[in-house]
């Protein structure tokens, strides 16, 4: 079947009227799923599934296509407005974001976030479609030394995470790889770190901790604070969000950021399991790094929202390149979208895009409509949430812990994540009191187990010789990429002592 | 104070884990004799080596920067300890604490009335009337939001509790039903 014809398939079916409608929905539902915290895109797409068990398995899939894509850019939304992240992939939107919501412009910071979503979505989508087969095969060469070589680029953020402290940032880095060591071990089963404790037998849960550490602390924060209503210094007055987009001139500047994150998230989309965070956090390192203002990242600058919003809806269509072709998924997401084919009798795998390519075309249609729509459906949404903004604090403050406590609490049902959510909370107050980083923490602890398990494998499969692992002869990915890490790592560091050997001399 | 106080615990707790938790239960012998096996103990150790190392600087940071303030002593840290206690801050760790404790015995109705009741007045709100009334209102709305319309399985509580959460979820089941 020719690329006109798959496309026109495609489209044919989701502008099918009732489809186009479901869409939609998917897409509102999505943005306000995501928008919540504690509702990752992953339980997005969960919750999603309810729609779809009466949908034929090509409907499903283009439904929950929509939410995910959608959800992850609807994260972007509470991010900027209340530095809570929706996702935690837009952990790094919150950087750049909030800071610009003080300022009072909170309308300019969403549009960027929205459009750089959009275009990242996009970018993602057309590359799932017309690289779908060799991205596959080339993603299918890496072994475990680039896996690792690969996730470490992400915890290389950890250097320029706070310039002003960088040993505490580090030093909170680590603690998040602790963290992700404590249960049994991914490789062997062996019991680390749960002194004695049978609900650390599975491990940290990840999304108590990123609730607590990002929610729960901040309103223990405003708790203390005299002033009662969360409006970000009174910069969005009265819960009003002007829609007002980034003038032309704007968008221009940072279009390289755009178009590069939008390449790195879906390349890092389509790894199993590097999905949408890293992809945010390794894209906003990349830029910053570049950048020729690197002092005003996390201030509040438009290129630091787009380097994220970009990376991490990028990342969605790139995680679909290895479900729909070798029925791998990229990441939690897609795991949930292949059990909800499955369900449904699809035979997932190589054979699948071969047999049936209506799933390739409606998922690339699905992604193109929902990125086009959402940055509509998303405004929106944003100026809703954006009233929130204008109930007093002593509503809002309760009402933010109770859906923590429901994000924690609906992840496996279990009472001991919502004590590790308070416990995160308290944590969260410790960590700022300490200097340490509450980001590197959770950065740590989502890499962690993956950092881990891959170095395992690639230390067994080079019969123990770290030199054989990361030579650029056996593995040049692996050689490069850690080359590039340690410049990345190392050049904060060394930067400002010469700087002061130079000043001195 | 606090700040030193923390990095010098974090230092004796890694250590004291470094020797007695690292590994908590034996290697598989297949395992502990694969001398090309990456051992388990290896990964968490070298993470506490580097912890350690960085926290010592860190402290020695810590004591270079506030030598001789006069904030920075043991005692001045400990006059600010009450205060702690006394804060609203500590307040509202109580009744999140307290909350996650009681979940699951009185369902999340219950326990989301009493959380939005008690931290909308520790945040100052001064109609109590009014915020009992929303209280309620606001952990129905999200009961009926999470549980009976996004399947959220969230706590019912134990007795009358459980059965008025069912009630609640049969109504929201029965309204699901009529728009199909």
């Amino acid at each position: 079947m020719g690329t006109f014809e798959l496309l026109q398939m495609g489209f044919g079916y989701v502008f099918e009227p009732s489809m186009f409608i479901m869409v939609v929905i998917a897409i509102v539902l999505g943005t306000v799923f995501g928008a919540l915290p504690g509702v990752s895109a992953t339980m997005a797409v969960a919750l999603g599934l309810t729609f779809t068990y009466t949908m034929e398995p090509v409907p499903a899939i283009v439904f929950l296509t929509a939410i995910y894509c959608s959800s992850i850019t609807g994260g972007s939304i509470t991010a900027i407005l209340f530095k809570i992240p929706g996702v935690p992939s837009s952990a790094p939107t919150t950087f750049d974001g909030y800071p610009m919501a003080q300022r009072g412009e909170a309308g300019k910071a969403l549009g960027v976030a929205l459009l750089a979503s959009a275009i990242g979505g996009l970018v993602s989508a057309l590359a799932m479609f017309l690289l779908s087969g060799p991205l596959t095969a080339a993603a299918l060469q890496f072994g475990p030394a680039d896996l690792f070589a690969i996730t470490f680029m992400g915890l290389s953020i950890l250097t320029c995470l706070d310039g002003d402290h960088i040993l505490t940032t580090i030093i909170s880095g680590l603690i998040g790889l602790l963290l992700a060591c404590v249960g049994q071990d991914k490789m062997y089963a062996v019991q680390r770190l749960t002194y004695g404790s049978q609900q650390l037998l599975a491990g940290i849960e990840m999304i108590p901790v990123l609730i607590g550490l990002f929610a729960v602390t901040e309103v223990f924060k405003q708790t203390n604070s005299k002033k009662k209503r969360m409006t970000a210094e009174d910069g969005i007055t009265g819960g009003k969000v002007d829609t007002k987009m980034p003038s032309l001139k704007e968008l221009w500047q940072i279009k390289w950021t755009m178009v590069r994150c939008s390449v790195i998230g879906t390349l890092v989309g389509i790894l199993p399991g590097a999905g949408a965070t890293i992809a945010s956090f390794l894209c906003y390192t990349m830029e910053n790094k570049i950048s020729k203002y690197p002092e005003k990242w996390g201030t509040g600058i438009i290129d630091g929202i787009a380097a994220s919003e970009a990376s991490n809806n990028a990342a969605t269509g790139g995680a679909m390149v290895p479900l729909l072709a070798l029925g791998i998924p990229g990441g939690n997401a897609a795991a949930v979208m292949m059990s909800a084919l499955t369900l449904k009798g699809v035979q997932m795998g190589p054979l699948l895009l071969t047999n049936q390519p209506e799933y390739l075309s409606a998922t690339f249609a699905s992604m193109i409509v929902t990125n086009i729509l959402m940055v509509i459906v998303a405004i929106g949404i944003a100026k809703v949430f954006a009233q929130i903004l204008a109930i007093p604090y002593y509503y809002l403050g309760p009402i933010i812990v109770m859906l923590a406590l429901i994000g924690s609490y609906a992840n496996q049902m279990s009472i001991a994540d919502v004590q590790i959510m308070v416990l995160a909370g308290v944590l969260g107050i410790v960590v700022k009191a300490c200097h340490f980083n509450s980001a590197a923490i959770v950065l740590g602890l989502v890499l962690g187990s993956m950092c881990e398990s891959n170095f395992s494998r690639a230390y067994l499969m080079s019969r123990a010789n770290i030199g054989q692992m990361f030579s650029p002869v056996v593995n040049p990915i692996a050689f490069v990429v850690i080359i590039f890490c340690i410049i990345m790592l190392v050049t904060p560091i060394v930067m400002p002592l010469i700087k002061k050997a130079k000043k001195a001399k | 104070m606090f700040e030193l106080i923390i990095n010098i615990l974090l230092v004796v707790f890694l250590g004291v884990s470094y020797f007695t938790n690292v590994l908590e239960a034996p290697v598989p012998a297949k395992v502990a004799k694969n001398p090309y096996a990456f051992q388990p103990d290896v990964w968490p150790k070298v993470i506490i080596i580097l912890l350690e190392i960085c926290l010592i600087i860190n402290i020695i940071q810590i004591i270079k920067k506030n030598k001789g303030k006069e904030s920075f002593t043991l005692k001045a840290f400990v006059a600010t300890i009450p205060d702690f206690f006394k804060s609203k801050m500590f307040l509202g760790i109580v009744i999140l604490t307290a909350a996650s404790f009681v979940l699951e015995t009185l369902g999340f109705i219950v326990t989301a009335i009493l959380v939005l009741f008690f931290y909308g007045w520790l945040l100052g709100a001064k109609n109590l009337p009014t915020l009992a009334i929303a209280s309620v209102l606001i952990a129905l709305v999200l009961y009926i939001i999470f549980s009976g319309m996004l399947s959220v399985n969230l706590p019912r509580g134990v007795g009358f509790l459980r059965d008025f959460a069912l009630l609640l979820e049969s109504g929201v089941a029965a309204v699901k039903g009529i728009f199909g």
